[in-house]
């Protein structure tokens, strides 16, 4: 497709220009802010530099300091823990699945991968109101098992369809020869299908790892103070007037920390399983 | 290990797949599918009884919840709401991909893709509460980077963004055209990228077809399952839309960005009303439906072809 005039050229380093105005522009207000102090922030214009950078401003919005009563600390590490398991259980749990629905065309197949299919669409707000109810009925509410069951109800069907698709591109002639030699199908899933698919696992492991970091929703209507989300706790920082300037975006990038390196590192793995979710599924 | 497996009977067991096996591989994905579609089906009946406090009361009321929505000021502005996001937050993001998308194809330039990827395609691993956190920055009326922006190149800023309420919900789209674009690009891109799409290309361009014409009549229609993914995806992210609501102006000022969804949490949350934010519930999740008809049948061909 490619062009070989000039101001076409002209044209795409323009657009570039401005793009990358827009798109650093929240970044940049993000990280210069988050190193001033508060009258550089309230008595000069937000895009200044500031003076000295105040590192120390991470330390306070982690661990808390007189005037922020948010530490981020525990919200990141409840994160961590639910984000964690919900992506093992889910790209397991998933996978086996996404196996099945890769391996079979049966009409009770078609019928899962409907289901599936809708639920990997499916709101939040149309299951939140029983889902509240079951986990306080059966004890969740302040644990993080609540909201780990609550995420994998979503990520499953999302890893089986991910994963099937990555799957669907496996040739089958590996497992049939394994199967000639006797092996079952539980046996070849878990010694030759696994291991040559372990970059597709990476993939679909990014993709449900930030989703369930960032996921706000349902974090907001079933945390408690012990179980309090990094996004939640975020929130509270953006709802109250007395938070610091500072520290209010001194915990954003500590929030978004964790899935942005993760993009900035593994890109490769993400866009490719951004690209697996949405062209063949 | 290999021989011992020889010396078995060898059982060629092609098709076949086991009780055992099957549960294996099923269980899990089948039990969470019941809980889902258990859930929602008990929010649906939710939706008709009437649970109006802490504890649930499970007395029949019919569609008592809808009627009382349908009545209610609120919900029409979440209704009117959500209809501008579905169009504003989908439209202008699918069209500016295509164009960008072949823009960048037309003239690469060399070393500049990833460059372009990563800037466009960060804020896919953001979330919504911090994205939204950030923007009320730039939106702030007198203090905001958008306005002191304006101001520096001697413009008086007319704009109060999302404290307007006649225009703060277009201020709030426009932070998820920003969030979804580099995303919707990517998807453009490698649907472009098939090798019957350039060969088809290339003809027109010895035919001497202009590069607006190739555009129109020969990509675009050959992207369309590649549109209709993206317009799926971006359809039932702004129709689901709560975070940035939530974060940026709570549904204010007054009611003028509210949407469902916030309404939902308010109803349900904070005045107690389960059975009417069940029925809101269920009346998100058919337009969602409805929204994803046409990807479920394509995706189903596609997958069992």
């Amino acid at each position: 497709m490619k062009s070989k005039s000039k101001t076409l050229k002209f044209v795409v380093i323009i657009v570039l220009i401005a793009l990358t105005i827009v798109y650093l522009l929240p970044i940049y207000v993000m990280v210069t802010n988050s190193l001033k102090t508060l009258p550089e922030i309230t008595q000069r214009t937000y895009l200044a530099l500031p003076n000295q950078p105040q590192i120390k401003n991470f330390t306070s919005a982690l661990f808390g300091s007189k005037e922020f009563l948010i530490p981020m600390a525990r919200p990141i590490l409840n994160s961590a823990i639910i984000t964690v398991s919900v992506t093992f259980l889910a790209v397991f749990f998933g996978s086996l699945g996404g196996y099945y629905l890769s391996r079979t065309k049966s009409t009770f197949t078609r019928v899962i991968f409907v289901l599936v299919g809708i639920a990997l669409y499916m709101p939040y707000q149309a299951v939140i109101i029983p889902l509240t109810t079951i986990t306080a009925k059966i004890g969740l509410i302040n644990s993080h098992l609540g909201l780990i069951l609550c995420y994998m109800i979503i990520n499953i069907p999302l890893a089986a369809v991910l994963m099937g698709t990555f799957f669907l591109g496996v040739p089958r002639e590996l497992e049939e020869a394994a199967e000639v030699d006797g092996s079952s199908k539980i046996q070849t899933f878990f010694r030759i299908v696994i291991p040559i698919s372990i970059p597709a696992y990476a993939s679909v492991a990014i993709i449900i790892f930030t989703q369930v970091w960032n996921e706000f929703f349902i974090a907001l209507t079933l945390v408690t103070p012990k179980t309090q989300t990094v996004q939640v706790a975020m929130a509270m920082t953006e709802g109250s007037t007395i938070s610091p300037y500072n520290l209010q975006m001194a915990a954003s990038l500590l929030t978004v920390s964790v899935p942005l390196l993760a993009f900035l590192f593994l890109g490769r793995y993400f866009i490719r399983g951004v690209l697996a979710g949405a062209l063949k599924g | 290990m290999i021989a011992t497996k020889t010396l078995k009977a060898r059982r060629p067991r092609r098709k076949g797949i086991s009780i055992s096996e099957f549960l294996v591989f099923t269980l899990p994905l089948l039990l969470f599918l019941l809980i889902l579609y258990g859930t929602l089906i008990w929010n649906f009946y939710m939706s008709m009884v009437n649970w109006v406090s802490t504890a649930p009361d499970y007395t029949f009321t019919g569609l008592k919840w809808y009627t009382y929505l349908f009545h209610q000021n609120r919900f029409l502005v979440d209704v009117q709401n959500n209809l501008k996001w579905l169009i504003l937050g989908v439209v202008p993001t699918t069209v500016a991909a295509i164009f960008l998308a072949y823009l960048l194809e037309l003239a690469p330039i060399k070393g500049v893709e990833s460059y372009v990827r990563t800037l466009i395609l960060y804020p896919v691993a953001m979330s919504f509460v911090v994205t939204g956190t950030v923007w009320s920055w730039l939106y702030q009326p007198e203090k905001g980077v958008f306005n002191t922006i304006l101001a520096s190149l001697g413009i008086d800023s007319p704009f109060t963004y999302t404290n307007d309420p006649k225009t703060a919900t277009y201020w709030l789209i426009v932070i998820f055209i920003w969030q979804y674009l580099g995303f919707a690009v990517i998807i453009i891109q490698s649907s472009f990228r098939t090798t019957e799409l350039q060969e088809m290309v290339e003809s027109a361009t010895v035919d001497g077809a202009s590069k607006i014409r190739i555009l129109f009549s020969v990509i675009i229609p050959n992207i369309r399952s590649g549109i209709l993914i993206l317009v799926s995806l971006l359809l039932i992210n702004s129709l689901k839309v709560f975070d940035i609501v939530w974060i940026v102006t709570r549904g204010g000022p007054g009611i003028a960005t509210d949407v469902l969804a916030t309404n939902m949490i308010v109803t349900a949350y904070d005045q107690r009303l389960a059975s009417a934010g069940a029925a809101i519930g269920v009346i998100i999740f058919l337009i969602a439906f409805i929204l994803v008809i046409p990807y479920t049948i394509y995706a189903l061909k596609k997958w069992f072809e």
